[in-house]
C-alpha cells in the first residue's frame, strides 16, 4: 500500500481566487502533490495526494477555508462485462491500466486520476467502466 | 509446437506433434445471425422487422430474418446492436420481436409483435460472411482532436496506437497456404462447433489478409465467446471466438504453425487520414505490438490490443482438450480456400472532390501586426478570416473579421490580444465532405489548409463549397 491518500478538493466560484492549496501547504508544513486540476474562474477541482499520517489535519484545514473535501472513488469496473480486449489499456495516460502476463486487463485504483481524465470510459467496447460521479451521494466517506 | 521446433527441430516436431490449435476473440463486424421464427397465425410476409428495436434484414421467404451484428438500436443507439441482440439470444434471454408487412392473399396478417428465446427458434445460426482476418493493421492518429474509429478510441498526434488480431496464434497465420483450412473444414466457433464454408469477402491472399466465412448453430454456442459490443460514435459489433485445428499433415506444416509473433509485421496505418488508402507510418511486428509500446517517428507510443489475448488462448486451449477427450473430430476440407483472388477498390462512377480542388490562397497576417492594419486588409481583400503565420509561413492562428469587429469596439489596438490559437485545420487531400462535416460540427465557416510541418497552404470557406456544389 501506498503511504498517501487521495482528496478530491472542489473550490466554489467564492473562493477560487484565493490561493488555498498553497495557504494549508505553508501553514501545516504538509507535502501535497496535486495529481490532476481543473480550475477556471467558476470553480475547480483538484485531486490531490497527502501523507496518510497527516490526512484528517489537511481536510480539516481545507473545509475550514470553505473547501469540500471528499474521498473519491474515481472509476467502477464492471468485471463482469469486461472481456479482457484492452482497447482502454494504450488510452490510460497514468498507466492504471494494464495487461497481466496472462493479458487479463487489470485496473489500478491508487494510480487512476479520475474525472479529469476519464478517457478509457467512452472507449470501453463493453461498457464495463464507469466514472463514478463525484457528488456527495457516491462518495465513500 | 514453437517451443518444439525451435528445441528440438522440424523433423522430431513433426513426429511428436499431430494437432496445432489456434484462437483468435476479436471484433468481426461481418457477423450475423440468421434465424426462423416459424409461421405465425394467421401468416405474415415480413416486410420489416425488428429485435428489441433493432432492425433485422428480411432476406427470405416469409420469416427468415438476418440479425446483422452492426445494425443498431433505433432506440439505444451505438449503444446496443444486432450484435448484442446475438449475444442476448445466445445467453437464454428473451427478446422481442415487431415485424410489419403488406398482406397478401396467402399472408394476410400485416402486424407482429411477439417475445422469443432461441428456443423458439426453428434456427438460429451464425452466418458470417467475414470473419478471422489472418493479420490486421495497426492503428493510430496524426490529427490535433481525438478520432473514434472501428479500431477503438485514437489519441490525437499519435499518442497512443490500437491494434487487432492474435498474431502467432492466429488460425490462418499457422496455415498461411491454405493447406488444411477450407470449406468444410470443422471448427470452434463461439463456443460451439461450426465450420468454414468459403473464403471470407475481401480475401486477399496475396498480401496475407486472408478472411473466413464460416457458419456454426447459436443454440450451442456461449456468450463468453460470442460477445455484442459498442464502440462510441463507430457503432455496435459482434466479437467473435473461433479456433481451428491444424493437422501437420508434413514437415512444411511443422515449420509453418512453428511461426513466431516476431515474424508476422504489419503496418502502421494513420487513421487520421480518412482515405481508402491511410497513410502508412512504418512496420511492426506482433511481438512488438504485444509488449505495449512501439516507435512512431522515433517516438515511443502506448499500444494495445482490441480483441482479447487472453480469450484467444483460452480458444486454443478449450480446442486442444475437446480433441483429446474425442468430443471435436478433424474434418478434412471439402474444397481449398483461393490463394489467388485480390481484392478490388470500389468502382466509382462519381468523381469525389477534395479539399485541395477548392483551395484558395489565404489572406495572411503575423502575430506583431495592428489590429487596424488586419482590418484594412479585409477589407481590401474582401474577405472574413485572416490566417496567422510565423515566418516560415506555419500555422500560429486564425482571426475573423467578427473577432476583429470586437476588438474595435472593445478598444483593443495589438492583435496578439485577439488571436484564436485552436484553429481547426483540413489538409489537400482531405474530402470535401469531411472539411464541410468539420466546419458544422464547429461550427465555422472556413478552415486552414495545412501540410505534415503545420505550413499553411491556403484556405477554403463555406461559400467554396457551396459555390461548387451550386455548379
Amino acid at each position: 500500500m501506498k503511504n498517501v491518500v487521495r482528496i478530491l478538493l472542489r473550490f466554489s466560484e467564492k473562493i477560487v481566487e484565493q490561493p488555498i492549496t498553497a495557504g494549508v501547504i505553508l501553514e501545516h508544513g504538509v507535502p501535497i502533490s496535486i495529481v490532476a486540476a481543473h480550475v477556471d474562474s467558476h470553480g475547480g477541482e483538484i485531486l490531490a495526494e497527502v501523507p496518510s499520517t497527516h490526512v484528517e489535519k489537511v481536510v480539516d484545514a481545507f473545509r475550514e477555508k470553505g473547501v469540500i473535501v471528499t474521498f473519491p472513488k474515481l472509476i467502477e469496473v464492471d468485471s463482469e462485462k469486461c472481456f479482457n480486449c484492452g482497447a482502454c489499456v494504450s488510452l490510460c495516460p497514468v498507466s492504471a491500466i494494464t495487461f497481466r502476463e496472462d493479458f487479463s486487463v487489470v485496473f489500478d485504483e491508487q494510480k487512476c486520476i479520475g474525472s479529469p481524465c476519464g478517457l478509457c470510459v467512452d472507449a470501453c467496447p463493453a461498457r464495463a467502466i464507469r466514472l463514478v460521479e463525484q457528488h456527495s451521494s457516491g462518495l465513500i466517506q | 509446437m514453437k517451443k518444439l521446433v525451435e528445441s528440438s527441430g522440424v523433423e522430431v516436431a513433426y513426429k511428436e506433434v499431430d494437432v496445432v490449435t489456434t484462437g483468435t476473440f476479436g471484433a468481426m463486424c461481418s457477423s450475423g445471425a440468421i434465424i426462423n421464427l416459424g409461421h405465425a397465425d394467421p401468416p405474415i410476409k415480413i416486410q420489416r422487422a425488428w429485435i428489441n428495436d433493432v432492425e433485422v434484414c428480411h432476406p427470405g421467404a416469409a420469416v427468415d430474418l438476418y440479425i446483422g451484428a452492426t445494425i443498431m438500436s433505433e432506440t439505444r443507439p451505438f449503444e446496443y446492436g444486432g450484435g448484442h441482440v446475438i449475444e442476448d439470444l445466445v445467453d437464454g434471454k428473451e427478446v422481442e420481436v415487431r415485424a410489419t408487412a403488406y398482406g397478401t392473399d396467402c399472408y394476410p396478417r400485416t402486424k407482429l409483435r411477439t417475445t422469443i428465446t432461441k428456443d423458439d427458434l426453428n434456427q438460429f445460426y451464425l452466418l458470417n460472411f467475414r470473419n478471422c482476418y489472418q493479420r490486421y493493421v495497426c492503428a493510430t492518429n496524426s490529427r490535433d482532436e481525438i478520432i473514434y474509429t472501428y479500431m477503438g478510441k485514437l489519441l490525437p498526434k499519435f499518442r497512443n496506437a490500437t491494434f487487432s488480431g492474435s498474431g502467432a496464434l492466429n488460425p490462418l497465420m499457422n496455415d498461411p497456404d491454405y493447406e488444411t483450412i477450407g470449406i468444410g473444414t470443422r471448427i470452434f466457433l463461439g463456443g460451439g462447433q461450426g465450420y468454414v464454408i468459403g473464403e471470407g469477402t475481401q480475401h486477399d491472399p496475396g498480401n496475407r489478409f486472408g478472411t473466413l466465412m464460416v457458419r456454426g448453430d447459436c443454440k450451442k454456442m456461449s456468450s463468453e465467446f460470442i460477445h455484442g459490443a459498442a464502440f462510441t460514435k463507430y457503432g455496435t459489433t459482434l466479437y467473435v471466438g473461433i479456433g481451428i485445428p491444424i493437422p501437420i499433415l508434413n514437415e512444411g506444416l511443422a515449420k509453418k504453425t512453428a511461426i513466431l509473433d516476431e515474424e508476422i509485421v504489419t503496418d502502421i496505418v494513420d487513421y487520421g487520414i480518412p482515405r481508402r488508402e491511410r497513410p502508412k507510418l512504418g512496420k511492426v511486428s506482433y511481438k512488438e505490438l504485444k509488449s505495449g509500446a512501439i516507435t512512431i517517428d522515433d517516438k515511443k507510443v502506448r499500444v494495445s490490443s482490441l480483441s482479447s489475448l487472453k480469450t484467444a488462448r483460452k480458444i486454443a486451449e478449450i480446442l486442444k482438450s475437446w480433441i483429446e477427450n474425442s468430443s471435436f473430430y478433424l474434418s478434412a476440407p471439402a474444397e481449398s480456400l483461393p490463394t489467388d483472388t485480390v481484392c478490388k477498390p470500389m468502382k466509382q462512377t462519381e468523381e469525389m472532390a477534395f479539399v485541395n480542388s477548392v483551395t484558395h490562397a489565404a489572406v495572411t497576417c503575423t502575430e506583431d501586426e495592428e489590429v487596424k492594419a488586419v482590418a484594412e486588409r479585409i477589407i481590401n481583400r474582401s474577405v472574413n478570416h485572416v490566417v496567422v503565420t510565423d515566418e516560415q509561413g506555419k500555422l500560429r492562428g486564425i482571426v475573423t473579421s467578427w473577432d476583429i469587429t470586437k476588438a474595435v469596439a472593445k478598444g483593443k489596438r495589438k492583435l496578439v490580444d485577439i488571436i484564436i490559437r485552436k484553429v481547426v485545420t483540413t489538409k489537400p487531400d482531405e474530402s470535401l465532405e469531411e472539411a464541410s462535416r468539420k466546419m458544422a460540427q464547429h461550427q465555422i465557416s472556413a478552415l486552414p489548409v495545412i501540410d505534415q510541418d503545420r505550413k499553411v497552404l491556403g484556405i477554403i470557406t463555406s461559400e467554396d463549397i457551396a459555390k461548387l456544389l451550386g455548379r
